[in-house]
């Protein structure tokens, strides 16, 4: 044992830079888990002191008890309670003080007329409480609003508007409302809360332009007289409350805000990232397994000797093990301090970057140490065990031999056990996706191919980089020639170099195939189901934005060029008992703008009793038309509506159609998502739009789209997605692309003599360097053209397998000028990663290369 | 095919210097050798172990660079010479055949014949490299690769590389060093044809008098310096001489 362990270090010592790749890719996928796992921490840390901070002077909070939450969403929608309901709190005995609390959307337009925020977060508007201490806000410049139109924002949303203290601008409510800017408000000591931008204004104001009718508030904050703790500040409540309202203690509701940015944010943040270190720790795995493969068998002569010599099996497996955990323990602990230093540099860079991380020191967790660490040494040392192994299994005759045959290509039973999980992976795949929609078939179908990818890759190379080669020897001659058969010399080696950036490629390329399948979806819906000429709407994704005026479809219909225009707002109630968003338009102008399919009954007489619905919702619900459905809406009004019409496409109409009229008692905050627009019959779509725009600008200015722009800009939120995956992928590929390099470096090393010989016989330098380029091009191409059909397999499966498990249809893309890009990436990058290698081919001494033992 | 006509030596040292290392550990390879390699005729260098044989080829071959003096192929002299244009002339106007892994694994026999001209993007003579393969005896090997033959076959594909460009001067480094004597025969008598038969240059390193005994002359180095010549050698005169070096013993 120890004296496996002193040959071990002592090689590793003598091969430092062998491992040079092994230590990288370790060193890489265990900061960024580390790194993932701290931030997450942090964040999370943050966000509780921040509520905490911010909820100190509020001791309870009063609202309504229930909610109604619709299929897809996590918050549900809350009935407001009565303002009036302050005067019984105050007077109710430890109370020192209670405020109302109305809130609703109002985004913010710049200095610049472009909207603040929208694209994610929230963008609130609220009443300013003049209580200090029950303000979630903290005035930090000017004053608070005294009279209407006057507002206070949060410093970041100034800051990200460049507004100041004395600007005015509009608030869209989303009916345009004139402000000016009074003072500026930090949250919880921070400039805002994460980005959620705020405006506060005077209460008459909010309860004007944010609620739909005045003495309404989201809920009611209490303070606490001296001595009554916030339990029993609750407990004194409770009795003066009426039915369906409730109290929490403010501690309560600063967890509950937590956990909600904790389930809407952090986690799906955090999952995701740890999904591609995941990635990238697998591609890794490939890198380092290849790596140990390759020093194993160059060092197949010194372990012979070691055997000869009377080493046993086990102690020169444990010898190249004990090497493997050298790497692994010092990788991954440099690992964990790069973890520290990536989140410590997220830390700084995202204020930079207008993204506010609550400040406080990093939360350095056991978990987020001990998990990577252990990741890390599992990783290095799973991947080493083979070629351990391996090595122990060296015949003391092989000492004698020059080389061995690599036969890895050539075996029989690999084939056979590809072919046979290339099989399994395409009937589970085709049955999940084709005969019995199923998810779980799909995804199982998806993990074999790639393991049948994997097992393939040697046997399938010699023939891929026979072809992917063949252009090379005619283009580049002797030198290219002299790469191709050198890609050709190991299949085993190539292949398994070539796997790490096949895994790298083929989730790009999955990516890129469901982002452009989405685009084809939205582009498909659109054009199936929106029969309008233009569409009006507010670009913005998540909770962010404050929608569109209900105004504005009549005022734009009103325009003398259009035929119809129709607004779409958004409702909520249970229906029988389960929450469900409702469509509040006008259900006739609606059936001529858009393309609902047949419909069944008569969209004209919903009257305030009647609604419309989806054939789909219709069948899961039992409704038909002329049946009744009981709808509870978030006031607590029960009603039975009629099923007057049945209809076809629910794509952008929703699966509930109800008339403004039958909603107008129910509804919170008043505003549209989508206005449609036809055009009279000879109007140009650039007359048309002209007019249209005009309206819009009195209404806080919102985008006109056409058709394709408006199909376009419903996937925006696809390519924003993308951006970050390639970047979050772009960590695997580096992994990916550092084996290249790692694998062609040995094999210089390994060639020194032939190497020598060329040079001796007259290839020049620029030739040599080109020979190694090409040779890792080579493989990188074998790599990217593996990664490609495996992501657009994936990509279909994906794709099919959700258009049959959900109720909306998917469409499926291939696009042809992304996959390409990415097949040019994956070469260049293969040039990339043979650069280094092949400048040290290049500085070879040919006397020293050539000189006999 | 050489350009030159105002020498007779295809190539030449003059007063060649080559030392290794600095200071106490420095090492005096070559002590001011000079020596020409006349056209058209098969010289040997002949000398103990560490007396300079290989420096001396490896630095008139353009391999190696001279600490000081001049080394020329033809009327080239080489110390001007950058690295690519040194490499150029190896291409173009040098053969060599060394003493084991002379062949790219990766190509084939024929493919190995014609490396030096694939690099050099020139097709050669296809006449000329056509007589080569039938002296080498090899036609029926071309489309094979150099593991599945045999040592002494692997050298004369070697020797038929380095005569397919019809360079000035063939430099070879015991090209018989690895060999059975009687493989080791059939590439020397290919060595000797190549000189009388089809006039080229040769230069041959080795320290087995048999070996010398093929060339036209022998020039012996001891010490890094030459200490003699022989004209038409044979391999009894050679060893008489060389054993006159270890009688010696360690010269002054």
């Amino acid at each position: 044992m120890n004296a496996a362990l002193r040959i071990s270090v002592s090689s590793l010592r003598a091969h430092k830079r062998r491992f040079a790749g092994t230590f990288f890719a370790v060193f890489l996928g265990v900061a960024f888990l580390a790194g993932t796992l701290v931030m997450g921490d942090t964040l999370r840390a943050g966000f509780d002191s921040m509520f905490g901070n911010a909820a100190e002077g509020t001791d309870a909070v009063v609202r309504s008890a229930d909610t109604i939450t619709t299929p897809g969403e996590s918050q549900g929608v809350r009935r407001p309670v009565d303002t009036a309901l302050v005067k019984t709190i105050e007077r109710t005995p430890g109370v020192a003080a209670a405020a109302p609390d109305i809130q609703g959307a109002g985004q913010l337009v710049g200095s610049d007329g472009e909207p603040v925020g929208g694209q994610g977060p929230p963008t609130l508007a609220g009443n300013w409480i003049d209580d200090p201490r029950l303000n979630a806000y903290r005035l930090a410049e000017g004053r608070a609003p005294a009279k209407s139109g006057e507002v206070v924002v949060n410093r970041g949303a100034a800051e990200k508007g460049h507004l100041k203290i004395g600007d005015t601008t509009t608030l869209r409510t989303p009916d345009p409302v004139p402000v000016t800017i009074v003072g500026l408000a930090t949250f919880g000591g921070e400039d805002g809360m994460a980005q959620v931008t705020f405006t506060g204004m005077t209460q008459a104001d909010a309860e004007k332009y944010l609620t739909a009718k005045p003495g309404e508030a989201a809920s009611i904050r209490v303070r606490a007289g001296p001595g009554v703790d916030q339990r029993a500040l609750v407990k004194d409540l409770e009795p003066a409350l009426p039915e369906g309202v409730e109290a929490i203690t403010g501690q309560e509701s600063a967890q509950e805000n937590t956990d909600m940015i904790s389930s809407q944010f952090l986690t799906l943040f955090t999952t995701f990232l740890l999904v591609f270190s995941g990635i990238a720790l697998l591609v890794a795995t490939f890198s380092i397994h290849n790596t140990f493969a390759i020093v194993v068998a160059q060092r197949a002569r010194e372990n012979a000797l070691l055997r000869a010599l009377g080493a046993s099996r086990r102690q020169v497996t444990v010898s190249t093990l004990a090497e493997a955990s050298v790497v692994a323990v010092i990788a991954s602990a440099v690992g964990l301090a790069g973890g520290v230093g990536i989140a410590a540099g997220l830390q700084a860079l995202f204020p930079a970057i207008g993204f506010p991380f609550p400040e406080g020191e990093l939360v350095i967790g056991a978990l987020s140490m001990l998990l990577p660490l252990a990741v890390g040494v599992v990783v290095c040392l799973g991947s080493a065990l083979f070629p351990a192994v391996r090595a122990g299994r060296t015949a003391p005759l092989a000492a004698l031999r020059e080389t061995s045959v690599d036969r890895s290509g050539t075996s029989r039973a690999r084939a056979v056990v590809g072919g046979g999980l290339a099989a399994l992976a395409l009937g589970s795949t085709l049955t999940g996706v084709l005969a019995d929609p199923s998810l779980w078939l799909a995804g199982l179908g998806a993990v074999l191919a790639l393991a049948a990818f994997v097992v393939l890759g040697p046997v399938a190379s010699t023939t891929a980089v026979r072809i992917l080669g063949s252009p090379l020897a005619t283009l580049r001659g002797v030198t290219g020639g002299l790469a191709r058969r050198n890609a050709l010399r190991s299949p085993g080696r190539t292949a398994a170099t070539a796997s790490a950036l096949m895994i790298g490629v083929a989730v790009v390329s999955l990516f890129t195939v469901f982002g452009a399948s989405l685009k084809a979806t939205m582009d498909q819906t659109v054009s199936r189901s929106f029969a309008g000429d233009v569409a009006v709407s507010t670009p913005s994704f998540g909770a962010g934005g404050s929608g569109l005026s209900p105004k504005l479809a009549p005022a734009i219909a009103r325009q003398p060029t259009v035929e119809n225009a129709v607004g779409l707002g958004r409702g909520v109630a249970e229906v029988n008992g389960s929450g469900r968003a409702l469509t509040v338009t006008d259900p006739v102008t609606l059936g001529k703008v858009f393309d609902l399919g047949e419909v069944r009954g008569s969209l004209a007489g919903l009257g305030t009793d009647g609604i419309a619905v989806t054939e789909q919702e219709a069948d899961r619900q039992h409704l038909r038309t002329g049946g009744t459905a009981r709808l509870t809406f978030t006031d607590g009004e029960q009603r039975d509506f009629t099923v007057r019409a049945v209809y076809g496409r629910s794509e952008l109409a929703g699966d509930y159609v109800i008339t403004r009229a039958a909603w107008a008692p129910h509804r919170i905050q008043d505003s549209d998502t989508l206005v449609a627009v036809s055009f009279k019959d000879g109007v140009s779509t650039a007359d048309g739009r002209a007019a249209v725009e005009k309206v819009a600008q009195r209404f806080g200015n919102p985008e006109v789209q056409t058709r394709d722009e408006y199909a376009q800009s419903s996937a925006g939120g696809i390519d924003m997605m993308l951006t970050l995956v390639y970047a979050l992928l772009a960590l695997a590929v580096l992994i990916a692309l550092l084996g290249i390099a790692n694998t062609l470096t040995l094999a210089v090393h390994e060639r020194t003599r032939e190497l020598g010989l060329l040079r001796a016989v007259g290839q020049t330098r620029a030739q040599l360097r080109a020979m190694v380029r090409w040779e890792s091009v080579l493989v990188a191409a074998f790599g990217t053209a593996g990664g490609l059909a495996l992501g657009a397999f994936l990509g279909w499966v994906l794709v099919k397998a959700s258009d049959g498990a959900s109720d909306s249809s998917f469409a499926f893309a291939m696009p042809p000028v992304q996959l390409v890009v990415v097949a040019l990436v994956g070469l260049a990058a293969g040039a990339l990663a043979g650069l280094r290698p092949a400048r040290r081919a290049a500085r070879l001494d040919v006397l020293r290369a050539i000189a006999t033992e | 095919m050489t350009t030159t006509t105002a020498t007779r030596d295809a190539a030449r040292v003059t007063d060649a210097v080559k030392v290794y290392g600095s200071g106490d550990t420095a090492v005096r390879a070559l002590d001011g050798v000079s020596v020409g390699f006349p056209a058209g005729r098969f010289t040997a260098i002949m000398g103990p172990s560490g007396s300079g044989k290989s420096t001396l080829m490896h630095c008139a071959a353009g391999l190696d660079t001279l600490t000081s003096g001049t080394a020329r192929i033809g009327g080239t002299e080489l110390g001007s010479l950058d690295d690519r244009r040194l490499t150029l002339l190896r291409r173009d106007r040098i053969g060599f055949v060394f003493q084991a892994f002379n062949l790219v694994p990766t190509l084939t026999v024929a493919e190995n014949i014609t490396l030096p001209m694939d690099l050099a993007g020139t097709k050669g003579s296809r006449d000329w490299i056509d007589a080569l393969v039938d002296v080498v005896g090899l036609r029926d090997r071309l489309h094979h690769r150099p593991a599945e033959l045999s040592g002494g076959q692997q050298q004369r594909v070697a020797v038929a590389r380095a005569f397919a460009g019809q360079p000035d001067v063939v430099f070879a480094d015991e090209p018989t060093g690895n060999l059975d004597s009687r493989s080791g025969e059939e590439v020397l008598n290919l060595l000797g044809r190549a000189v009388r038969q089809m006039d080229r240059t040769v230069v041959m390193v080795t320290h087995d008098p048999v070996a010398a005994a093929h060339a036209d002359e022998v020039v012996f180095l001891a010490d890094g310096r030459l200490v003699d010549r022989m004209e038409s050698p044979t391999a009894d005169r050679v060893l008489d001489r060389m054993k006159a070096f270890d009688a010696k013993g360690a010269p002054s």
